[in-house]
């Protein structure tokens, strides 16, 4: 396959690569689900030059938010924060433990880590809003569904990042562990508990920051919060009350991004 | 076992002194910020504890409800015709987040390089990062009610575009850290043959970026799925308008039915995504690459 001549070993071309026939039927495979997903969502831009006048008087609003009611917003904005503090919290501790079972450096039986890992996946694919109807449905209107959700959503995620941590983990302290004669709990404590707790803290902040966003989310489908206020005011069709709350709500995110973010630098 | 030597026994011995141990006050400070944090947290939460005692047996209840909807003849009225309208919204869902998908990689590729500080002048890096950090903080339901909805109206469609919108955010900040971490040697061996800057880029910095880049975009895939899903409860189509409409009617049979079809298509797409993400990145480990070389 070669055609590199010995007498012209300086000047001889290589031969170009064949392009793998893998990559056109991938290539294919994703024009081709394009389209289907295009048809069946009756993909069309022509709506933003007929009908960005009917949109436009909402936009409008949007762009004048009513700073007025940004006092009334407060109240329900510490409820969103202590929503996510607390959902947080208990959802990382049940989270490590999850991770735990769901690596296989921590639990030898396969039988437990496997039912652990599908455990996991599908409480992770449950979408967040999903587990907020849920809770709704099951303790009524309010924080506390919102906290339930919440705390569901941070499981599947931190078990998640944390498993894998703990799968890449240095074998060392393992050993180490071992020869003492540590038993499992105690090796997880000593051995591994340590060696991924910048991670797993880093982890913690991460997923208090996607809360907030999320506790927006659940609080429209009824878990209390910043969320209820956005739908009551948007059954209402107050668009600037809306905008008003929304421009806080970057705000906030911005602010805890930022906060989160220069404590995690500092842990890893 | 012995009993721990003292350190003056210890000493006796001619060992020597043992360390002290590091100071735990930081430790126990923060601790106790945090525990006080939380104290606050379920003071101001104002949450109804009492319907916490009332759950397990109503979740029993419902959850049994959710089964038998679920075991169920799929193939008898109306049970069939429940799977189906779950089966068809969840597909429109997928296709959403697909459709959402390819708008954020087509406009977060060029961006990537705009905000990539080993590429682009740094005006324009500095202006598309503010860019990408707007687009990042808002969240796409507020894309999806301010400004989709309103033009395109209720339906997929709108829930597309919003996902798309978010979706440029988060592909084109790691599109621009996945250029910024390249090798600087390709695109020297690149340069060196006469190439300009637009040839560095499609012959060096291309194909050393894109199985990185492919695979963020299959992250978001996975992950706009389940937005998709939120979108769907404020009338932007796919398998959250059903759910919305299930559980307002308090249909535990239906609701059961719903969350099964969704739980099962978000793990086989999920695990189809992995696998190929795994490939994309890691190459293909078979025989057939081996002969060539």
């Amino acid at each position: 396959m070669t055609t590199a001549t010995p007498s012209r070993t300086s000047t001889a071309r290589p031969p170009r690569p064949r392009p793998r026939l893998g990559t056109y039927i991938g290539l294919a495979a994703v024009v081709a689900i394009t389209v289907w997903a295009g048809i069946g969502i009756e993909f069309d831009l022509r709506p933003l030059w007929t009908d960005l006048g009917r949109g436009w008087f909402i936009i409008q609003e949007f762009l004048a938010p009513n700073w007025s009611y940004i006092g009334r917003t407060i109240g329900p904005f510490i409820e969103t924060l202590s929503i996510a503090v607390i959902a947080t919290l208990v959802g990382c501790a049940v989270g490590l433990g999850m991770s735990l079972l769901a690596s296989r450096v921590t639990t030898a039986n396969p039988v437990l880590y496997r039912a652990a890992k599908l455990f996991l996946s599908v409480v992770r694919s449950l979408p967040d809003v999903g587990y907020g109807l849920l809770f709704f449905a099951l303790v009524g209107a309010g924080s506390l569904a919102g906290i339930l959700a919440l705390i569901m959503f941070n499981i599947g995620i931190i078990a998640k990042l944390t498993s894998e941590t703990i799968d890449a983990v240095d074998r060392g302290p393992l050993e180490a562990a071992d020869s003492t004669g540590a038993s499992a709990l105690q090796r997880a404590r000593f051995a591994v508990v340590p060696m991924i707790l910048p991670n797993y803290l880093s982890y913690c902040l991460y997923v208090f920051e996607l809360n907030i966003r999320a506790s927006v989310v659940i609080g429209i489908v009824g878990g209390g919060g910043i969320g209820s206020s956005i739908s009551v005011e948007f059954a209402r069709f107050n668009y600037s009350n809306v905008s008003a709350i929304v421009v806080l709500l970057i705000v906030v995110v911005f602010a805890i991004d930022l906060l989160s973010q220069s404590l995690r630098r500092r842990l890893t | 076992m012995s009993a721990p030597i003292s350190p003056a026994a210890r000493a006796r011995r001619g060992a020597p002194p043992r360390p002290s141990a590091p100071s735990r006050l930081r430790y126990t400070l923060t601790q106790l910020g945090v525990l006080a944090l939380v104290i606050v947290c379920l003071v101001l939460v104002d949450a109804n504890w009492a319907r916490l005692l009332e759950a397990p047996a109503l979740s029993l209840n419902y959850g049994g409800l959710m089964v038998q909807g679920v075991v169920q003849n799929p193939f008898s009225e109306p049970y069939s015709q429940y799977w189906t309208d779950a089966i068809l919204l969840m597909f429109e869902s997928l296709q959403i987040a697909w459709i959402g998908t390819v708008i954020g990689a087509i406009f977060s590729f060029p961006i990537g390089f705009l905000a990539a500080s080993n590429v682009s002048p740094r005006g324009v890096v500095i202006v598309t990062r503010q860019i990408l950090n707007i687009i990042r903080a808002v969240p796409e339901l507020v894309f999806a009610i301010a400004i989709m909805l309103p033009i395109f109206g209720l339906g997929p469609l709108a829930g597309a575009l919003a996902i798309g919108v978010g979706s440029i955010g988060t592909l084109g900040k790691l599109t621009s850290e996945a250029i910024e971490a390249v090798p600087t040697g390709p695109g020297e061996a690149t340069r060196s043959t006469g190439a300009g800057t637009l040839q560095t880029l499609r012959w060096a910095v291309t194909p050393q970026i894109l199985p990185e880049v492919i695979a963020f975009w299959l992250y978001r895939f996975e992950i706009n799925i389940r937005a998709s899903a939120i979108l769907g409860i404020l009338g932007a189509g796919g398998v959250g308008s059903l759910l919305a409409q299930v559980f307002e009617r308090r249909d535990w049979e239906r609701i059961g039915i719903t969350l099964t079809v969704i739980i099962v298509v978000t793990v086989i797409v999920d695990q189809i995504s992995g696998a190929v993400r795994h490939r994309v990145i890691s190459g293909v480990p078979v025989a057939g690459a081996k002969a060539l070389v």
